[in-house]
């Protein structure tokens, strides 16, 4: 409809405008400017053209963030998405579920901080939970310095995200599951299906989308990951845990590098970007081919 | 599946019998019971950690950020969604970049931003970035709330002489109520979590906020497992609490955040 007056849709929009630009957009492209400069934060920068990306490409510490973040992804995607995905199925099929609900969906909610001090008790090699209870049962050689160690430092953290994160997968396939027909359902019962033909061979294809988004959500927030990273073993041992935000945080932080910092920066933003891109071309093309 | 979740609730137990226990015991026996049951450990934690200071910064940040993002959110989303005039499509479309790029592209620059304007250790620092960071994803989905709803209640105010800024606290605000329940619950949670920023732009211990200033706590008392035990029980039993209460809009307000 037609404003009330020519002003008003301006007066409506610019707070939130306003603040959007001072904090993301103008950084934003600061960010870009930055990563072409050569600056430690005091006196003046000065020009340093793409030093800063031929650096980033040579430099073997992030190209290993890279590795480490690609492995955080793809374990990730099956501890949280898929076990979300499972999980789902089990507890459509079930009734008074309210109580597993409930119980799975209380990780998410709490301050990452709070998780990663929390596990890194529980994989404390002295007193920690994990190694009590495989000492317990009578595996004293299976006992493990989880995070000290760079052969398990990082599958450790992977686990601790399932742990965290799959309850959120888990909310996010219900609410997709609740969409399927009841009809087509039970239909297929009538046709002598299992409760795991129906859930893979109908409801899995029919939530196709949901699955798709989850993905997404998984790949893009892993490339993003920090707080679990930076607290639990602040990138070590031997750099077997870090990741680019954790890289990107310690250039500009503690070594004052904040050219080479916004560099790395722009490469994970072009990164998500492309990634992004990616998972809507795949969509468009799989929503002509399968229709139902 | 009863088995299967006890692996999620297993730690959160084990940390709160930990809270308990001495840390002789804890070394001795990690999977026995107390002894005794000694409650004195928790205000010892509480004050140990200056969880009131952080817990009172914390609620300030978050309870200012989400302010901020619900008025002005749905002021915008009013305006896109209902009022026809010449830059909305642009406009919009600016703030769809907020949308997909994450606080990684843009937070060093925000750095030197905050220390241009001399807002480092001040709680502004974290309150604006917040509300900024939030706001393009709650003016989406405010705007498809309203989208939703048919034109006549709009048209029908305007027939009865409400400009636009009155039909916005007439009219939108009142319709908006469920919008505005999902938008809190992801705006809170977000900034109450927050973590990477509050450690750069706040050193100040008596203004960190509950993530940061647990940090810190930790980094200080690295060995005296029982007070971190219970400090960490102290912040997760309220959480725990108020998820219990409200579980169906927490679970809505973050699942429908994420999916739109």
């Amino acid at each position: 409809m037609k404003p009330s007056s020519r002003w008003t849709p301006f007066i409506l929009v610019s707070p939130a405008l306003l603040i959007f630009c001072f904090i993301v957009l103008v950084p934003l492209t600061g960010t870009l400017g930055l990563s072409f400069a050569r600056w430690n934060g005091f006196g003046s920068p000065s020009f340093a053209g793409i030093e800063n990306y031929h650096r980033a490409f040579t430099d073997s510490v992030f190209l290993k963030s890279f590795r480490n973040v690609g492995i955080y992804i793809l374990a990730t995607l099956f501890l949280e998405v898929l076990v979300g995905l499972i999980l789902a199925g089990i507890l459509s099929s079930r009734i008074n579920t309210t109580v597993y609900r409930v119980a799975l969906f209380v990780p998410v909610m709490l301050p990452m901080v709070v998780v990663s001090v929390l596990w890194r008790f529980i994989y404390n090699p002295d007193f920690g939970l994990i190694n009590a209870i495989v000492r317990k049962l009578g595996f004293e050689s299976f006992a493990q310095v989880w995070l000290g160690d760079p052969k398990t430092a990082l599958l450790s953290i992977c686990f601790v995200s399932g742990w965290v994160y799959s309850g959120f997968y888990l909310a996010i396939f219900t609410a997709g599951l609740q969409r399927v027909p009841r009809d087509i359902i039970e239909s297929a019962q009538l046709d002598g299906a299992t409760d795991s033909k129906v859930f893979w061979k109908i409801k899995v294809p029919m939530i196709r989308s949901v699955s798709e988004v989850s993905a997404l959500l998984c790949i893009t927030g892993g490339i993003q990951g920090f707080d679990l990273f930076y607290v639990m073993t602040g990138g070590g041992p031997y750099y077997t845990t870090e990741v680019p935000t954790t890289y990107m945080v310690r250039s500009v932080f503690r070594d004052q590098e904040i050219g080479f910092g916004s560099s790395l920066a722009v490469l994970v933003t072009f990164l998500v970007l492309i990634i992004g891109f990616v998972f809507s071309r795949i969509r468009k093309s799989g929503e002509t081919s399968i229709e139902y | 599946m009863s088995v299967y979740s006890l692996f999620y609730v297993t730690p959160l137990f084990w940390m709160i019998m930990s809270a308990f226990k001495s840390n002789g015991e804890i070394f001795q026996d990690p999977l026995g019971l107390p002894k005794s049951i000694d409650l004195s450990v928790f205000p010892r934690a509480f004050k140990a950690a200056m969880l009131d200071k952080l817990m009172i910064n914390s609620i300030i940040t978050t309870a200012s950020s989400a302010l901020i993002i619900l008025l002005c959110a749905s002021m915008a989303a009013f305006a896109f969604s209902r009022l026809n005039f010449k830059s909305s499509k642009v406009l919009l479309g600016i703030l769809t970049i907020g949308l997909i790029v994450p606080v990684q592209s843009y937070f060093i620059a925000q750095n030197q931003l905050v220390e241009f304007f001399n807002l480092k250790d001040t709680r502004v620092a974290l309150i604006l970035p917040y509300a900024g960071m939030g706001m393009a994803l709650a003016i989406w989905l405010l705007k498809a709330y309203l989208d939703s709803m048919p034109k006549e209640v709009f048209e029908a105010a305007r027939v009865d002489g409400c400009g636009d800024i009155q039909t916005y606290f007439k009219i939108v605000l009142p319709l908006l109520r469920s919008g505005i329940a999902t938008v809190a619950v992801f705006s809170i949670l977000s900034a109450w979590n927050e973590f990477l920023l509050a450690i750069i732009y706040i050193q100040r211990e008596d203004l960190k906020t509950i993530p940061s200033g647990l940090l810190t706590f930790s980094q200080k008392y690295v060995t005296d497992y029982q007070m971190l035990f219970a400090a960490l029980t102290i912040i997760t039993i309220p959480m725990v609490a108020v998820y219990v209460i409200f579980n169906r809009q927490v679970v809505a307000g973050l699942t429908e955040g994420s999916l739109k």
